[in-house]
């Protein structure tokens, strides 16, 4: 390795900007100062300088301070995966500019490994849909969302196209300000967004949920209009109807769900899956309350990715209702569509804190941060659990719990369409599932088996 | 030298190394102390014998010589005439500990060298304490080099600290599976990654498989770390990369192994206990765990595939 005497140059090889807090010893011009100078000389063999005279350098030496006592943290944005459509939000990696580093190369495809992106807001709430993404900001400022990547549905609102001013952006390469029609733009704030497949929802604090993007099936909450072209519209409509007011958003591939404060579902959207919960397989255009088993039980979360979804209620119950074709629900039922929410009596996995979804799978987080796993596909306990319909724990060793650091619990799991991601209260990121395109992050392109450490 | 067969001086030790001392002059010293041991065992008994010497005959006027027999003592096997009876011993040393760091070090006599060989193999972790003050840096890494710089610290906090600590143990869990050329598809690998049981058997970079803040007390913090194919240079090193990490510096006043392998403090033996009979029950103590550890690490070796990628077994 290194040898001592190379390696201090790291010390001061970083851009550090610093300010001696006490000035100037070696420019003065007093008479002294030929004497200070003498005595802070540098001799060649470093160390036959005596120990006094080492002493009384060192605590003459300035002292520099790169921090102040308060400094904060400041938050960070990284994207990572496919980048074609421009959903990572970096312009140069769809289209290399002419000069600059990336002068002559090709569009980069897959983002292997995080990337920073830099914005000057603070984001709060952050959503991927299918090849774009949604920022917001808690900000009272006018600009609260940005948007960037695939635009056919406008999903991400209209984006004037500088070129053809009667034209809108089909692909949006960078983060950009969405238009949104709020009633008093300087006092309400977004709190949280949501998006789906083509289509996004926008929760604000005091205006309601405002949706976006394509509505064939009634996903975005109005009415379906025959031949309605999505491409390049200007229509954000505004859902405000609730009883109670909306704390949680959440978009299926083609339907939505909204949790109030009182502890009631809304959902609308399509149905052939039951995913919409109201009894029925058909679609609905207009966001109604979801009965059955939830009807009367106050639920603080609710999850959904692709046509399956999951309910927390305050007690710790879980209930599940959509798409079991993958034996999401087959613990309760054969049947491969369920289209009213039904309690999942699922021993073993204690007071449920928090669900998530994938497309082909369910993961819950229990109120001692472990984590279960059940339906299809790679479910993070090797290659040879592909699927299951009773939930299994993960293992809390693979999240880094040892004898060394006996207090690792996990804090909150979040779903991809075959992908799982689980955060520890030591602040470090798990990741397994299917490496679709990098959308892992790992620096492989391989899948992953059992959950990894994302640190770089 | 049958004596030094059965006297029980085959096997691996630990001694507790003070700091400032090489190892070498350590090895040497406890050599010395060994051998001093077993010269000393043998006790002298005098012998006689009897030798027909001439003497002028009694009675006789001319001085005529005859021959009488008479005691005289034999002195071939004194001491002082054959030397000392064992003149050297081999003595290795394991894990090396450089000079300014102190803590177990662990040693092999006689037949115990070769095990120092299977123990290098089974590539164990071992534990540091290191005590890191913050506020300035040097060139050497350690409180005693030329300074390079003063930093505050007064924005350091504990959590910020363990934060690091988690990013540079990610980091070193990340580069130990791949070093251990596992393939990350297997179930096996699943299995061992579930037992924490994932380690490189070949060389590889110094890689930490666990670090913890023991105590906090601005400027000065203690560390545990466990680590393996370490230098006691790259542990300042890396107290002084927390210092960068932490906008502000830090260098290394103690480094101090606490457990080399199977060898803890509890076994180390101190320089008032370097003579022949401490060594010999602690040898004896310890030549079972080390025999039940190199055992383990064989089955851990036989699964791992070698860095080609076929499987060894």
């Amino acid at each position: 390795m290194a040898m001592a005497g190379t390696t201090w140059r790291g010390v001061c090889a970083g851009v550090r900007r610093a300010r001696p807090l006490l000035p100037g010893q070696q420019r003065s011009l007093l008479p002294g100062s030929a004497v200070a100078l003498l005595r802070m000389r540098w001799t060649a063999a470093g160390k036959s300088r005596s120990r006094r005279e080492a002493a009384e350098a060192e605590a003459d030496a300035p002292v520099y301070q790169y921090v102040s006592e308060r400094a904060r943290r400041a938050d960070r944005i990284f994207t990572w995966g496919f980048s074609y459509t421009g959903a990572l939000g970096i312009p140069s990696f769809v289209q290399p500019s002419a000069d600059g580093p990336a002068a002559g190369r090709k569009p980069r495809a897959i983002q292997p490994v995080p990337y920073r992106l830099e914005m000057d807001a603070r984001i709060s709430s952050v959503a991927c849909g299918y090849g774009f993404t949604l920022l917001s900001s808690q900000t009272q400022d006018i600009t609260k969302v940005w948007g960037m990547g695939l635009n056919k549905d406008s999903q991400l609102g209209f984006h004037r196209s500088r070129k053809d001013k009667s034209r809108g952006y089909e692909y949006v390469l960078e983060p950009s300000p969405v238009p949104l029609p709020l009633d008093r733009p300087q006092e309400t704030r977004v709190l949280q967004v949501a998006c789906g497949r083509a289509h996004s929802l926008i929760l604000t604090d005091r205006e309601g949920v405002l949706s976006m993007g394509n509505n064939s099936y009634g996903q975005c909450g109005r009415a379906v209009v025959a031949n309605e072209i999505y491409s390049e519209s200007h229509q954000v409509h505004r859902m405000r109807d609730f009883d109670g007011r909306v704390v949680q958003i959440v978009c299926g591939q083609d339907h939505s769900l909204f949790l109030t404060d009182k502890g009631e579902v809304y959902s609308c959207g399509w149905g052939a899956d039951g995913q919409t919960g109201l009894g029925h397989y058909n679609i609905t255009s207009t966001p109604t309350k979801v009965g059955g088993a939830i009807g009367g039980v106050r639920i603080v979360q609710v999850a959904t990715y692709g046509d399956f979804c999951l309910a927390v209620s305050a007690d710790g119950d879980l209930f599940g209702w959509g798409n079991s074709e993958y034996l999401q629900l087959a613990s309760i039922t054969e049947a491969t569509q369920v289209n009213i929410p039904t309690h999942l009596p699922f021993s073993g996995i204690g007071k449920v804190k928090q669900a998530a979804c994938g497309g082909t799978s369910g993961a819950v987080l229990n109120d001692e941060g472990n984590v279960f796993v059940w339906g299809y596909g790679i479910l993070g306990k090797g290659p040879n659990l592909m699927e299951t319909a009773l939930p299994e724990m993960i293992p809390p060793t693979l999240f880094g719990l040892s004898d060394f650091n006996p207090d690792v619990r996990v804090s909150h799991i979040c779903c991809g369409l075959s992908q799982f991601a689980a955060l520890t209260n030591k602040g470090e990121l798990f990741v397994w599932g299917k490496n679709i395109r990098g959308c892992l992050g790992i620096g492989r392109l391989e899948d992953q088996y059992f959950p990894w450490r994302r640190a770089w | 030298m049958g004596s030094l067969e059965r006297s029980g001086l085959h096997g691996l030790f630990a001694v507790y190394k003070p700091p400032g001392l090489h190892w070498k002059h350590l090895r040497d010293t406890v050599e010395f102390k060994l051998l001093k041991g077993l010269n000393s065992k043998k006790q002298y008994t005098p012998k006689e014998h009897i030798r027909f010497l001439l003497a002028p005959k009694e009675g006789s006027e001319r001085g005529e010589l005859t021959l009488i027999a008479k005691n005289v003592p034999a002195l071939s096997e004194h001491s002082l005439v054959r030397g000392p009876k064992y003149t050297s011993m081999k003595v290795g040393v394991g894990h090396l500990l450089d000079v300014k760091s102190s803590g177990v070090l662990v040693l092999g006599v006689g037949r115990g060298n070769k095990l120092l060989t299977d123990i290098y193999n089974a590539h164990l972790t071992k534990d540091y304490t290191v005590r890191g003050l913050l506020g300035k840096a040097t060139d050497d890494f350690s409180d005693e080099g030329r300074l390079i710089e003063k930093t505050t610290y007064d924005h350091v906090t504990p959590e910020k600290l363990s934060r690091i600590l988690a990013v540079i143990q990610g980091s070193h869990q990340k580069a130990m599976v791949m070093y251990s050329n596992l393939d990350l598809k297997t179930q096996e690998a699943y299995e061992m990654a579930v037992k924490g049981l994932i380690r490189p058997m070949d060389k590889s970079p110094m890689l930490i498989t666990g670090i913890r803040c023991l105590k906090f007390a601005p400027p000065e913090f203690l560390l545990e770390i466990q680590c393996m194919h370490e230098t006691q240079q790259l542990l300042r090193r890396v107290v002084h990369e927390i210092g960068l990490e932490l906008k502000s510096s830090a260098v290394c006043t103690q480094v101090r192994r606490t457990r080399d392998g199977v060898f803890t403090l509890e076994d180390a033996l101190l320089r008032t206990q370097w003579n022949i009979h401490n060594i010999q029950t602690s040898i004896q103590k310890a030549a079972p765990r080390v025999e039940a550890e190199l055992e383990k690490s064989q089955t851990i070796a036989l699964d791992h595939p070698d860095p080609v990628g076929q499987s060894v077994s």
